[in-house]
C-alpha cells in the first residue's frame, strides 16, 4: 500500500474531526443530546458506508446487525449482573459478543445473498431482516417480544452513579472510536487492492469479474466489516436505550437513516458520511423543536428532492465541480 | 389437530390472498415496466384503505362504490407521480429510486398522519355471513374475493385484447424496440405507473371488506413486506404470478398461523411470517426468476 500525502492528510482529517466532535461533546454539555445524535448518524453513516458507498450493493437489512449489537451489548450486562462476574466484564464481552454474532450472520447472508444483485438483494436483505425480527418474537429467543431491558442490571453493577455515566460519556465515547475506527477501515480498504476491486465491481461486476477481479470474496469483505461495525453500534446504543424490543430493533428506519446520511454526504467518500451525518441530524433535530411531528412530513420531499436531482451528495459534487484540482478530487476521494 | 379449523382458514388464507394479489400486482407492474421497486407501496394500499373508511363513513357510499373511485384515485396520484419523481430515476442508480420511492411512501403516510391522526379507525358494513365449515365467513370477505377475481379478469382482457394494453406489454419486453414501433413509450410508463398505484389503492379498498378495523396512518408496512414475498415468489414483474404468489402467501400465512397455534406456540402469526420470508429467501436462491417463469 503506497500512499500519497494527500491520503494521508485526508485520514487526519477524518479523525480530527471526530476527536472535535468528541470534544465538542465535553465543553457543552447543554448541547449533549444533539451532539450524541450527531456522533450516532455520522458512525451509522460510516459505517454502513463500507458496504453501501463501496460496494453500490443496497443492504436493506442493515438495521439487522446493529439489532444483533443490541442484543449482544444488553444479553452480555444481563449475564454478568446475574453471575456476579466482575462488573466492567459486561462492557468487554458485550462488543466481543455483538461482533461475533454479526461476523457470523454476515458471513451466513453474505454467502447466499451476495449472489443476487440490484432489486433482487435488496428484497432478500428486507427478508432477512424481517425473518429474524419474527424469529425471534415468534420462537421468544430472547425474551422474544417482551425484549431485553437491562437498566436495573446496570445499576445492580455500577451503581446509579455508575450507569448515568454509562449511558452518556462512556456510550458515548464508544461510539465516537467505533466511528473513527470506520473511517480508518474505510480508508484502509479504499487504498488497498480489494478497494481497486470494488471501484471496478461498482461500475461494472460483470467487466470486473472477467478482468480477474474476485468480486464475491471483496464483496464479503467489505459486507462482514461494514456489519461488524453495524454490531458495535448496536452494543454502545443498547447501553443508552437499555430496553431492546424487537420491532423496534430492527426497525427499517434505521436502514433508511443510514442510507440517507451516506448519501446526502456522499456515497463511497470518506468523508460523505461525516458531513450528511452533520446535516441530517442537524436538519432533523432543528425541524423537530421548529415544527414538532411535521419534521418527517417535511423530510420526505425533501429526500425524494435529493435522491432525484442531486444523487452525487455534498461530496461527490463538490468533486465534479472541482474535478480538475487535483488535490481537492484526490481529498475528497 | 382440527381439520375443519385447517380448511376454514385456508379458505379465508385465499380470499385474504387474492387481495394480497391484487395489490402485488401494482407492485409488480410498476417493476416491470419501470425496474423500480416501489418500497412506499404499503402507503398507498393504506390511502385506498382510508379512502374505503371516510366514504363510508361520511358518505355512506359502499365499498364497491369506493373501490371504483379509488382505482380512480390511484390512478391519478401514479401518473403524477410518475411525470414529477419516477420520470428521473427509472434509468437511474438503484439506490436513488430505492430512496425516492421510500421518501414517496413516508410523506404519504406522515400526510395521512397530520390530516387524519394515528387513530386506529374502522367501519362497520355487515351484509350477512354464510355458515362454512361449523363457521361463519362474512359476505363482505368473499365480496372482496370476487372483485379481485373481477380485477384480474379485467386486467387480462385490457392487457391482452386491447390496443393500449398490447403497447403495455411490448413496452415490458424491450422499451426501445417498442419506441422503435412508434409508440409512444413515456406515455405507457406513466399508464403503467398509474395502474400499478391504481391496483395498489384498490386493494386497500378490498382488504377493508376483508378486515375493516385497524385503518391507520402507518398500516401499510407488513403489506410492503408481504407484497415483497408474493412480488417475488411469483417472479417479479409478472402479473398472473403475483396473483398466484398472492394466494400461496394468504394460504402458508392463514394455514401456519393456525397450525403454530393449535401446536401451541403463544405468537403464531410472528412464526407464519417468519417461514414467509425463509421461502422467500429460498425461492429467491433456487428460483429467482419466480415459480412461473421457465
Amino acid at each position: 500500500m503506497r500512499l500519497s500525502w494527500i491520503s494521508r492528510i485526508q485520514i487526519i482529517l477524518a479523525l480530527a474531526f471526530y476527536a472535535i466532535l468528541w470534544g465538542l461533546r465535553e465543553v457543552f454539555p447543554q448541547y449533549s443530546q444533539l451532539l450524541t445524535l450527531v456522533i450516532f448518524y455520522t458512525a451509522l453513516g460510516q459505517a454502513f458506508n463500507i458496504f453501501l458507498g463501496l460496494t453500490g450493493y443496497v443492504d436493506f437489512g442493515y438495521v439487522a446487525f446493529m439489532a444483533l449489537g443490541m442484543y449482544g451489548g444488553a444479553l452480555a450486562v444481563k449475564y454478568v449482573a446475574s453471575t456476579g462476574l466482575a462488573p466492567i466484564l459486561a462492557l468487554v464481552l458485550g462488543p466481543l459478543q455483538s461482533v461475533a454474532m454479526a461476523v457470523v450472520v454476515a458471513s451466513a447472508i453474505g454467502l447466499i445473498a451476495l449472489r443476487l444483485r440490484g432489486a433482487y438483494f435488496a428484497i432478500a436483505t428486507v427478508g432477512v431482516n424481517e425473518g429474524l425480527r419474527h424469529l425471534i418474537e415468534g420462537a421468544r429467543i430472547w425474551g422474544g417480544a417482551e425484549g431485553v431491558i437491562i437498566p436495573g442490571d446496570l445499576r445492580k453493577l455500577f451503581g446509579d452513579e455508575g450507569f448515568g455515566y454509562i449511558a452518556t460519556v462512556y456510550a458515548d465515547t464508544m461510539l465516537v472510536v467505533i466511528a473513527s475506527c470506520a473511517a480508518i477501515a474505510t480508508w484502509v480498504l479504499k487504498n488497498s487492492r480489494i478497494g481497486y476491486g470494488l471501484a471496478a465491481l461498482r461500475e461494472d461486476e460483470d467487466a470486473a469479474k472477467v478482468m480477474g477481479v474476485n468480486t464475491t470474496k471483496y464483496k464479503i469483505i467489505a459486507f462482514i466489516t461494514s456489519a461488524a461495525f453495524g454490531s458495535l453500534i448496536g452494543s454502545a446504543w443498547a447501553l443508552k436505550v437499555t430496553t431492546i424490543y424487537p420491532p423496534e430493533a430492527f426497525n427499517i428506519t434505521y436502514t433508511i437513516e443510514a442510507i440517507i446520511v451516506a448519501v446526502i454526504g456522499g456515497a463511497g467518500t470518506l468523508f460523505g458520511p461525516l458531513i450528511g451525518g452533520v446535516l441530517y441530524t442537524l436538519t432533523k433535530y432543528y425541524l423537530g423543536v421548529a415544527l414538532p411531528g411535521l419534521q418527517l412530513l417535511i423530510f420526505a420531499p425533501i429526500l425524494v428532492a435529493v435522491a432525484t436531482t442531486f444523487p452525487r451528495g455534498v461530496v461527490g459534487s463538490i468533486r465534479m465541480i472541482y474535478s480538475r484540482r487535483y488535490i481537492l478530487r484526490e481529498l475528497l476521494r | 389437530m382440527d381439520i375443519g379449523g385447517l380448511l376454514f382458514n385456508i379458505t379465508s388464507g385465499l380470499i385474504l390472498g387474492s387481495i394480497y394479489g391484487i395489490s402485488t400486482i401494482g407492485l409488480s407492474i410498476i417493476f416491470g415496466i419501470m425496474r423500480v421497486v416501489n418500497v412506499g407501496h404499503g402507503a398507498f394500499i393504506m390511502l385506498g384503505a382510508y379512502a374505503a373508511f371516510w366514504l363510508f363513513t361520511l358518505y355512506g357510499l359502499i365499498p364497491f362504490i369506493s373501490a371504483v373511485v379509488s382505482l380512480a384515485m390511484g390512478l391519478a396520484i401514479g401518473m403524477m407521480l410518475f411525470y414529477i419523481i419516477m420520470r428521473r430515476i427509472i434509468r437511474g442508480e438503484e439506490l436513488m429510486s430505492l430512496i425516492a420511492m421510500y421518501g414517496v411512501g413516508v410523506f404519504l403516510e406522515e400526510l395521512a398522519n397530520y390530516l387524519w391522526h394515528a387513530d386506529y379507525r374502522g367501519y362497520s358494513w355487515y351484509i350477512g355471513a354464510i355458515p362454512y365449515l361449523g363457521l361463519r365467513i362474512q359476505l363482505t370477505a368473499i365480496s372482496g374475493a370476487i372483485l379481485s377475481i373481477a380485477t384480474i379478469v379485467s386486467l387480462f382482457v385490457f392487457l391482452y385484447r386491447t390496443g393500449l394494453g398490447s403497447s403495455l406489454r411490448a413496452v415490458v419486453q424491450d422499451p426501445v424496440g417498442a419506441y422503435i414501433c412508434g409508440i409512444d413509450v413515456q406515455r405507457i410508463y406513466a399508464l403503467g405507473a398509474g395502474l400499478g398505484i391504481g391496483l395498489a389503492t384498490l386493494g386497500g379498498v378490498l382488504l377493508t371488506l376483508y378486515n375493516p378495523t385497524g385503518i391507520y396512518p402507518y398500516m401499510g408496512h407488513p403489506y410492503t413486506l408481504k407484497a415483497f414475498v408474493i412480488a417475488v415468489l411469483g417472479g417479479l414483474g409478472s402479473i398472473l404470478g403475483a396473483f398466484l404468489g398472492g394466494l400461496i402467501f394468504g394460504v402458508i400465512e392463514s394455514g401456519a398461523t393456525y397450525i403454530f397455534s393449535q401446536l401451541g406456540s403463544p405468537s403464531p402469526g410472528s412464526l407464519a411470517l417468519f417461514l414467509g420470508f425463509v421461502i422467500l429467501i429460498l425461492i429467491l436462491l433456487i428460483r429467482p426468476e419466480g415459480l412461473l417463469r421457465r
